[in-house]
C-alpha cells in the first residue's frame, strides 16, 4: 500500500525520500501498513484556506488530517473493498513548521516526522480535546516515535507533549 | 527526450513528394494546357500574367482604386481586408506591448546561464564535476484549457487573465568522467493547470528517465526508458531529491514558468510584427 506524497509548495525545500521513509515506518508502527495514505506538503496559503474552510480558523497551521474512516481511537478501519484501504489525507504545513523551527532552533526534518506522526494518529481516530483523549493520543505518539527512533537513531518526542 | 522524439516523428510522418518539383516546369506539365506566355515564366506567376483582358485576370488582379484593393508596385495583392488586417495587428501589437511584463527575459536564480535559439531555450549550470542542462520549447506551451475556461466564464468588462506558458522540459545531467548522460523528461501536471486542486499537486513531475550517449544530438530509442507511471514511489522520491540537489526544484520550476511565459510573449509579439510586415508588404 502506498504513501502518495505531493510537494505542493515552493517556500521551503523538502527532502521527499526521508519523509516518505519516516511516514512508512510510522504507519507500520500503527499496524496500518496495508492502508494508503495521502501526504501533501503545503504552504501557508493552502493551510490557511483549508483551516478556514474546515475549522473556521483562517490561519496557517502545522498539520490538518482528513480521515477516510470514522473509527474510535486505537481501532483500525474495516474496509469492505479495495478502495477503502485508505486512511485519508494529511496536509503538512511545511512552511509554517519551518518558520516555527527557525524560531525555536529545532531540527526541521525531525519536526516534520513528529508532525506526520501526529497527523497519522488523527487519521486513526485519536483526539486531544480532553485530558483522557490527549493521554491516549500522547501515549500512541510516544510508542510509534520510539519505533522510528529505534530505526533511525533519532530521539523524537511527541508534538503534544505538555498539552494538558 | 520528447523534443527529439517529436522531431523524429514529424520527419517520419512527412509524406515524400509524389513528383520531383522540376516536373511542374517541364514542357510536358499541365502548363501546356494554358496559352504559352511570351517569356515562359514559372507556372505560378503565369496564372497572374496571362491574357490582357480575360476573365481570369479580372478576378485575380485587383484594379487600382477599386474597393477590392490597391497596388504598391511590389507585385503583391493588397486589399481593403489586408489594410484592416494590418491596422488590427498594429493595435494588437500596441496592446501586447502594454501588458508585456518583461522587456528583457528574466534571469533564473542559482547560477543558470541562458541560451535562446528561436523558440527553444537552454539553461546551463556547472557544479562540481557535473554539467546540468534544462531545455524547453515554448511552442504549444500554453495549456488550451485556460483559453476555453476564460472564454466561457469571462464577463465582458473583465480583464483577460494572464496566459502562462508551462512547457515540458528536459533535464540532462552530465558527469565529467562518464560517457552517459542521465536524461529526465519533466512536465507540469496538465490536468491540474487552471483547475481546482492545482495547489494540492506537485509543481512538476518526472515522466521518463533514460541514459543517452553524451555529446550525441540523436538520442537512441533503443536505450531503456523508465516510465514513472508505474514506478516505485520511493525511487521516484529519490529522483526528485536528486534533481533538487542539482537546483531543479519547485522554486526553479516556478522561475522556468516565468521565463518561458516571457519568452513566449516576446516571440508572439515578434510573430505579430512579422505578420504585419508580411501583410503590408513593407
Amino acid at each position: 500500500m502506498s504513501v502518495a506524497l505531493r510537494n505542493a509548495q515552493r517556500a521551503v525545500p523538502v527532502r521527499r525520500a526521508p519523509l516518505r521513509r519516516a511516514v512508512c515506518a510510522l504507519r507500520a508502527a500503527l499496524g496500518a501498513s496495508c492502508f494508503d495514505v495521502g501526504l501533501v506538503c503545503a504552504g501557508n496559503g493552502l493551510m490557511r484556506r483549508l483551516n478556514g474552510a474546515y475549522r473556521q480558523r483562517p490561519e496557517p497551521t502545522d498539520v490538518l488530517s482528513f480521515p477516510f474512516h470514522r473509527v474510535a481511537a486505537g481501532e483500525l478501519p474495516r474496509p469492505r473493498c479495495r478502495d477503502e484501504y485508505n486512511l485519508g489525507d494529511i496536509f503538512l504545513g511545511v512552511e509554517y513548521i519551518h518558520q516555527q523551527c527557525r524560531a525555536t532552533g529545532e531540527d526541521f526534518d525531525g519536526v516534520l516526522a513528529v508532525t506526520a506522526a501526529h497527523g497519522l494518529c488523527h487519521l486513526l481516530g485519536y483526539q486531544h480535546n480532553t485530558k483522557p483523549e490527549w493521554q491516549q493520543m500522547y501515549q500512541k505518539e510516544v510508542e510509534i516515535l520510539e519505533e522510528l527512533n529505534r530505526l533511525t537513531g533519532a530521539s523524537l518526542r511527541p508534538l503534544t507533549a505538555g498539552l494538558f | 527526450m520528447l523534443l527529439a522524439r517529436a522531431l523524429r516523428a514529424a520527419a517520419a510522418l512527412r509524406p515524400p513528394p509524389r513528383y520531383p518539383p522540376r516536373r511542374l516546369l517541364s514542357s510536358s506539365s499541365p502548363r501546356a494546357l494554358l496559352p504559352p506566355p511570351a517569356a515562359a515564366p514559372p507556372l505560378a506567376r503565369s496564372l497572374w500574367q496571362l491574357g490582357g483582358g480575360g476573365w481570369r485576370t479580372a478576378l485575380l488582379r485587383p484594379r487600382r482604386g477599386s474597393a477590392g484593393g490597391v497596388s504598391c508596385g511590389c507585385g503583391g495583392l493588397h486589399t481593403e481586408g489586408d489594410k484592416a488586417f494590418a491596422q488590427f495587428l498594429t493595435d494588437e501589437i500596441k496592446e501586447e506591448r502594454k501588458i508585456q511584463k518583461h522587456k528583457s527575459l528574466p534571469k533564473v536564480s542559482g547560477g543558470w546561464e541562458l541560451e535562446v535559439h528561436g523558440t527553444e531555450a537552454k539553461l546551463v549550470r556547472k557544479i562540481a564535476g557535473e554539467k546540468i542542462t534544462v531545455t524547453f520549447n515554448i511552442n504549444n506551451s500554453i495549456p488550451p484549457s485556460v483559453d476555453e475556461e476564460t472564454q466561457e466564464d469571462q464577463k465582458p468588462d473583465e480583464q483577460e487573465p494572464d496566459l502562462t506558458s508551462t512547457p515540458n522540459f528536459v533535464v540532462e545531467v552530465i558527469k565529467d568522467d562518464t560517457k552517459q548522460t542521465l536524461v529526465l523528461d519533466c512536465h507540469y501536471p496538465e490536468d491540474e493547470v487552471g483547475h481546482e486542486g492545482e495547489e494540492e499537486s506537485d509543481i512538476f513531475t518526472i515522466r521518463e528517465v533514460s541514459f543517452q550517449p553524451t555529446g550525441e544530438s540523436d538520442w537512441k530509442d533503443t536505450n531503456y526508458t523508465l516510465n514513472t507511471d508505474s514506478l516505485d514511489w520511493a525511487l521516484y522520491d529519490h529522483l526528485m531529491d536528486f534533481l533538487a540537489d542539482r537546483g531543479v526544484d519547485n522554486t526553479f520550476a516556478d522561475e522556468l514558468i516565468e521565463l518561458s511565459t516571457a519568452l513566449e510573449h516576446q516571440e508572439y509579439i515578434k510573430f505579430l510584427e512579422d505578420l504585419k510586415s508580411f501583410v503590408k508588404c513593407q
